[in-house]
């Protein structure tokens, strides 16, 4: 691969601490990502996938090695809001309203107010009617919805997921599922997400990577050649085996 | 239990109140409620205009006070190597002796209110600046790497995140400034005034007019919890979620190097701002001593010896009726709030009137406190308590509720029984609320025993402040100061460290790393 346009990590690793006492979260680690595809990341807890994102999102800097998305930094990348991030947690500010929250993407991304297409967005993550609602009055998938939201209000051309769908019912995950991936198919965003389902993995993206208990190290890189939508299929089923055998390693 | 009116209530506690006051009325310590409305009713325009005058002043210095620590406050937000030297300039502020510094502000004003409002707004300086910071810090990390993710800087962070997530802790501040500000005029009224309730309160006691001083000490409460309440009230309308406490957790100190060097570092910073105040304003020397005068003053004149002996043979006075009401507040307030868990029912009843009753600005009522326990040590060491009491109470009653609740319920299910429950969960959660009020009653203490000895007891460094005032003895009235402040910071610093060494143990999270 040697798009210019792709996500590029070049022996990126990352060392907390120093000395004996050091932790070394990501061993050295070489990935290129074709712009437009969206790319799982699963891997054991604490394995340090999240850490690899927070790299990537230019939150971390790397111990080692260099990040290149389309030949920008994060950092370049983050100041002109070309990516945006959904956490964990969330991240709504508990005193504005849902639809506040969405809005801040926009605003934070230095984007121009546009209510239609945050109330569309709203919509999308099935929270129509829970515009004037405060974080507080939402349930923890609910919050996790409106985070999504918020990180495609800012219209991003590299989203990053961190187990977004983690506190989303079964029934509305598999919703979210089949209708997300489309739009950011459609936009042509370039999506890293990271999970610990692996049937969501298999199910999202073109591409899987497996990674190993700390440090991260990709142990497996396994592509998803199969078409939208994606019902449960015997060749899905044959896919996500193959993801966690690897996982067991 | 039969429920009675409220009015029925009221007026068996007045009655009861009124017939004790009769029966003790050769005590000569409490005034029955007749005697004091007799005494509002006839001095209504007095009371109304001495209400005034100290309101205005507690109200300018409130607001020059609020202002100073949210500036201080988003001072050491946005540049946060100035941190460390802005919080020892607020803490000093906070532990000067309001009234030894009273009579200096005097000379400096000249006639006027300005020592009065500059006493007030010293007294809620600190307050402010720590709510305000600890709001502006209490912030997940995640709120904080989503304005990163976006590249934008700490200005944004600032008006988009960090301001909005501190309002309710400025809520909770400006609710301790408003009693504190008063608290400040009145002392400030205290050491020399033409008019006000501080004003009205020495002359009564001087007068030994009983009925007088329950009034205004009765008075400055009432606005004092208005004024709580008040904001109380404005916080709610705006919806803003009152935060669950108010921590300020101590800095984990690198190891006892880091901490002594940063003692020495906010030893010279208050230095510094002292010797550059009294330069910067080019203030005549007789009155306005610098540091090296009370070096020359302490160390190196020929009369050194005795100055330092009579300083410090005050200060060890003081120290012995200090030192044992700051345990006895801290440790009777910590004891009923745990006491109080046993009994939720009872804890639901005394928290609101805690709440109250630490709005009060306890100093209006020392001299009823002194008058009642006479001039020897209970008296002060009473007042000393009574000041630390309240918040400590409150405090803690907070800590303790904020055990978390998984924890609680794994204890239960294993049906522990309230003891073990508290003694397991509930104390160490309520630890870092307790080691927060021991930090900020230093300050209280100070003022409490100082004012204590100034107005009543005649002991103490407070009335040997009070007698050099009197005489122009300035290099004196410095070196107390002085003396007082490092005293101060010394035991602050002592309290945080023994807080960083327990915390560290029970709740590492509490520390900022």
């Amino acid at each position: 691969m040697t798009d210019p346009r792709a996500l590029r990590l070049e022996g990126v690793a990352k060392r907390f601490g120093d000395g004996a006492g050091a932790i070394q979260a990501v061993a050295p680690c070489d990935v290129a990502i074709a712009r437009g595809t969206t790319t799982a990341l699963v891997g054991p807890s604490g394995c340090g996938k999240s850490t690899l994102l927070r790299m990537i999102a230019g939150l971390e800097a790397p111990t080692d090695g260099g990040i290149l998305f389309g030949g920008e930094t994060p950092d370049t990348l983050r100041r002109r809001a070309g990516l945006a991030m959904a956490f964990q947690d969330a991240a709504l500010l508990p005193w504005l309203r849902l639809r506040g929250n969405v809005a801040l993407g926009r605003k934070l991304a230095r984007r121009v107010p546009d209510a239609a297409a945050d109330d569309a967005l709203i919509r999308l993550v099935g929270l129509a009617g829970f515009e004037r609602r405060r974080p507080a009055e939402l349930s923890g998938g609910m919050r996790q919805r409106a985070a999504i939201a918020r990180a495609l209000a800012g219209d991003p051309d590299l989203l990053l997921l961190d187990e977004p769908f983690g506190a989303v019912d079964e029934l509305t995950r598999e919703r979210l599922n089949a209708e997300l991936a489309p739009l950011w198919d459609a936009r042509g965003t370039t999506t890293l997400l990271v999970t610990h389902s692996v049937i969501e993995a298999v199910r999202l993206s073109d591409r899987v990577l497996v990674f190993s208990p700390r440090p991260a190290r990709v142990v497996a890189d396994i592509a998803v050649p199969l078409a939208r939508p994606r019902h449960s299929s015997a060749a899905l089923a044959d896919l996500c085996e193959a993801v966690r055998a690897a996982l067991r390693g | 239990m039969i429920r009675m009116p409220r009015v029925v209530v009221w007026a068996a506690l007045l009655l009861g109140w009124e017939v004790f006051a009769r029966l003790t009325a050769d005590g000569f310590v409490i005034a029955a409620p007749t005697e004091i409305a007799q005494y509002v009713w006839r001095n209504t325009g007095l009371l109304w205009r001495a209400t005034g005058v100290t309101g205005w002043v507690a109200l300018q210095g409130f607001v020059w006070g609020n202002l100073a620590g949210v500036m201080l406050a988003l001072a050491a937000v946005l540049i946060p190597r100035a941190e460390r030297g802005l919080l020892t300039l607020a803490l000093l502020a906070f532990c000067l002796p309001l009234v030894a510094t009273g009579p200096i502000l005097r000379v400096l004003y000249g006639p006027g209110q300005g020592p009065q409002v500059t006493l007030a707004a010293l007294s809620v300086v600190y307050t402010t600046f720590l709510s305000v910071l600890v709001g502006l810090r209490a912030v997940p990390q995640s709120w904080l790497d989503l304005a990163r993710s976006y590249g934008r800087g700490p200005v944004t962070l600032l008006a988009l995140v960090r301001l909005p997530a501190a309002l309710p802790y400025l809520v909770a501040g400006l609710q301790i400034a408003a009693p504190a500000a008063f608290l400040g005029a009145m002392v400030g009224e205290f050491t020399g005034a033409e008019r006000g309730l501080g004003v009205l309160t020495v002359r009564a006691l001087r007068g030994l007019d009983l009925p007088a001083t329950w009034a205004v000490a009765l008075l400055a409460a009432a606005l004092s919890m208005a004024a709580f309440a008040g904001i109380g009230a404005l916080g709610r309308r705006l919806s803003l979620a009152p935060p669950e406490i108010l921590l300020a957790a101590p800095d984990d100190a690198r190891g006892r190097a880091g901490a002594s060097i940063q003692g020495i570092a906010a030893v010279a910073v208050a230095l510094a701002v002292w010797q550059g105040a009294m330069d910067a304003f080019d203030l005549p020397r007789f009155f306005a001593r610098r540091p090296g005068d009370v070096w020359d003053y302490l160390v190196t004149a020929p009369e050194a010896g005795a100055h330092r002996a009579n300083l410090l043979a005050a200060l060890g006075e003081t120290l012995t009726v200090a030192l044992p009401g700051y345990g006895a507040g801290l440790l009777l307030g910590a004891g009923l709030a745990a006491l109080l868990t046993l009994a939720p029912p009872l804890a639901a009843l005394v928290l609101p009137v805690s709440v109250a009753l630490r709005s009060i600005p306890i100093i209006a009522t020392a001299p009823l406190i002194v008058w009642a326990l006479g001039r020897g040590a209970a008296g002060s060491i009473t007042v000393v308590a009574v000041m630390i009491f309240f918040p400590t109470l409150v405090a803690c009653l907070h800590g303790l509720a904020r055990a978390p609740r998984p924890l609680m319920d794994l204890f239960d299910s294993y049906d522990a029984g309230p003891l073990r429950r508290l003694w397991g969960v509930q104390l160490p959660a309520m630890l870092p609320a307790f080691f927060a009020s021991a930090r900020m009653a230093v300050p209280a203490a100070i003022l409490a025993v100082t004012t204590a000895e100034w107005l009543a007891t005649g002991r103490g460094i407070g009335a040997l402040m009070a007698t050099v005032a009197s005489t122009s003895d300035y290099a004196m009235l410095w070196s107390a100061i002085a003396v007082i402040g490092l005293a101060a910071l010394a035991t602050h610093a002592g309290v945080a460290a023994l807080e960083r060494a327990v915390l560290r143990r029970t709740s590492p999270e509490q520390l900022a790393g």
